[in-house]
């Protein structure tokens, strides 16, 4: 995971933290959330049984606008764009469809979109936004979590704040003293809860 | 004449020289595939008479392989149906055993996963008693394998091969009593198997599942049974036309002890048992013909010599 900074699995067998850093790399890969994280670390003691996870988040500033995966070329009282990427390809036209309506709106194939007799500049239509991935972020950091964590451990404890998190889980029932654990593992990344 | 499972690879041009030449032989056709113009057959054969086939098929572009599994109905035994351990590795340990010829299925468990809530209910048990051999594939923690492998084990009859994330040396010392098959640094992965070294475990997993099989059949040769469960396939499929409407791909499942038919057991079970297989003896006298656990199935379980007094 060469896009952290900082990345540890803790667990007192070696073995086990070794596949769990696969794992936790192959579902952050996955899911495209290697990016957001900048610090993780990892704890897991399957004699308790508990699982741990605290980290730091990037700042995620940037939206996705239509010049971002689509070239924008007006010709002749039409737009024609061409897309690179399909992913916001649906939440674009439905943009569209609201802002023009559905008659001034045509997608000949699937990776291009025609519009007609529209006013905007073309300008402006490369500036709209078209999905802001922030909005989503805790939720994918959450389901990722519960799918690196061991299955069985059902009960959650979580906490997302725009800069940090910590994902606690385990089968049994959470101690209470959790803070001083999700602190302890916190220091290790080198910040405080 | 002693049969060897095989596997007929080749194309769908005159193969049906080839099927009427095992027939002839007195071998059995388990299963056969068509896979656009390829065919696979996986059969049992005279020993002495594979060179023969491999011979006969050449010119078709036929290859004969050794296909150990062939006959066997495995239970590849998931701890649940979560992303955790599907598709991987659960589907490609299933997938991967399939190729070599064995019926594989997979059973997940309702409470597997965990340490302390991990349990096996009776139907699982049931299910996964119903198959030759159950793969455990269980996670990475040592401490937990140890914990919750006696509650899983509780009441399976049939061998074990268990595979987990510690070393094999480590799986071994904390079973007790020690199962039948033991495959290491197997536990829970999410990636897909393709690199040459995950392939090397899988080929692993299929060597101990064979082991596990060879020894199970030298068991069976100690006290034969009285028909081959391929002979009763046969004979199922030419007096009992409504398995031929069978939907399923295996709609006769051959397994080393019997086998498993897949039609309803309150309309058919008599019907199975009068079956005549030869000289006025019956199905029925050969072999116990149960309900499965399996949806409502038959489950038919050949006795053995030693309690008919009867090989034919």
């Amino acid at each position: 995971m060469a896009s952290l900074e900082y990345f540890e699995v803790e667990c007192p067998e070696p073995l086990g933290a070794e596949y769990y850093r696969q794992i936790a790399n192959d579902v952050l890969l996955d899911h495209n959330l290697l990016k957001v994280i900048e610090k993780l670390h990892i704890f897991i003691d399957p004699k308790v049984p508990i699982f741990v996870a605290v980290g730091t988040l990037r700042k995620i500033t940037t939206v996705v606008r239509v010049r971002d995966f689509a070239n924008v070329n007006p010709l002749e009282g039409k737009i024609t764009l061409v897309i690179s990427d399909e992913t916001y390809l649906a939440p674009m036209l439905k943009i569209f469809w609201e802002t023009f309506g559905k008659d001034h709106v045509e997608q000949p194939d699937r990776f291009t979109v025609m519009l007609y007799d529209v006013k905007m500049d073309p300008k402006e239509i490369e500036e709209i936004v078209v999905a802001d991935p922030s909005e989503s972020v805790f939720r994918d950091l959450i389901y990722a979590f519960r799918c690196i964590a061991p299955e069985g451990f059902r009960l959650r404890s979580e906490n997302f704040t725009k800069t940090k998190f910590s994902f606690v889980a385990s089968e049994n029932t959470l101690a209470e003293d959790l803070g001083s654990l999700i602190a302890a593992k916190f220091a290790l990344v080198g910040e405080k809860p | 004449m002693t049969l060897v499972p095989v596997t007929y690879k080749g194309w769908i041009y005159q193969h049906d020289i080839i099927v009427d030449l095992i027939e002839d032989l007195g071998g059995y056709i388990v299963q056969k595939h068509i896979i656009a113009a390829e065919v696979v057959l996986q059969c049992f054969v005279p020993r002495e008479d594979i060179e023969l086939i491999r011979r006969i098929g050449k010119p078709l572009f036929g290859e004969v392989t050794d296909s150990p599994l062939v006959g066997t109905e495995i239970a590849i035994v998931s701890m649940s149906l979560e992303i955790h351990h599907l598709p991987h590795p659960s589907c490609d340990i299933a997938e991967y055993v399939r190729r070599i010829g064995a019926k594989s299925n997979m059973v997940s468990l309702a409470r597997g996963p965990g340490k302390r809530i991990a349990g096996l209910n009776d139907e699982e048990r049931d299910v996964i008693n119903e198959h030759d051999i159950a793969v455990f594939l269980l996670g990475n923690f040592e401490t937990c394998i140890e914990y919750k492998m006696p509650t899983l084990r509780r009441g399976i009859e049939v061998p074990i091969v268990l595979c987990g994330g510690p070393p094999e040396e480590a799986l071994r010392r904390i079973t007790s009593p020690p199962v039948e098959g033991y495959v290491g640094n197997v536990g829970r992965f999410m990636r897909r198997t393709k690199e040459a070294d995950q392939l090397e475990k899988l080929d692993e997993i299929v060597e101990v599942i064979t082991q596990v099989v060879e020894k199970k059949r030298d068991d069976i040769a100690k006290d034969p049974l009285s028909v081959s469960p391929a002979r009763l396939m046969d004979l199922i499929r030419e007096k009992v036309p409504a398995i031929l409407d069978v939907t399923s791909p295996t709609p006769l499942t051959v397994q080393m002890h019997g086998l498993r038919v897949k039609l309803p057991y309150d309309t058919f079970a008599a019907e199975l048992r009068a079956i005549e297989i030869e000289d006025g003896i019956k199905l029925g006298d050969l072999s116990e013909v149960v309900p499965s656990r399996m949806r409502d199935y038959i489950l038919v379980k050949i006795l053995p010599f030693s309690e008919t007094n009867t090989v034919i």
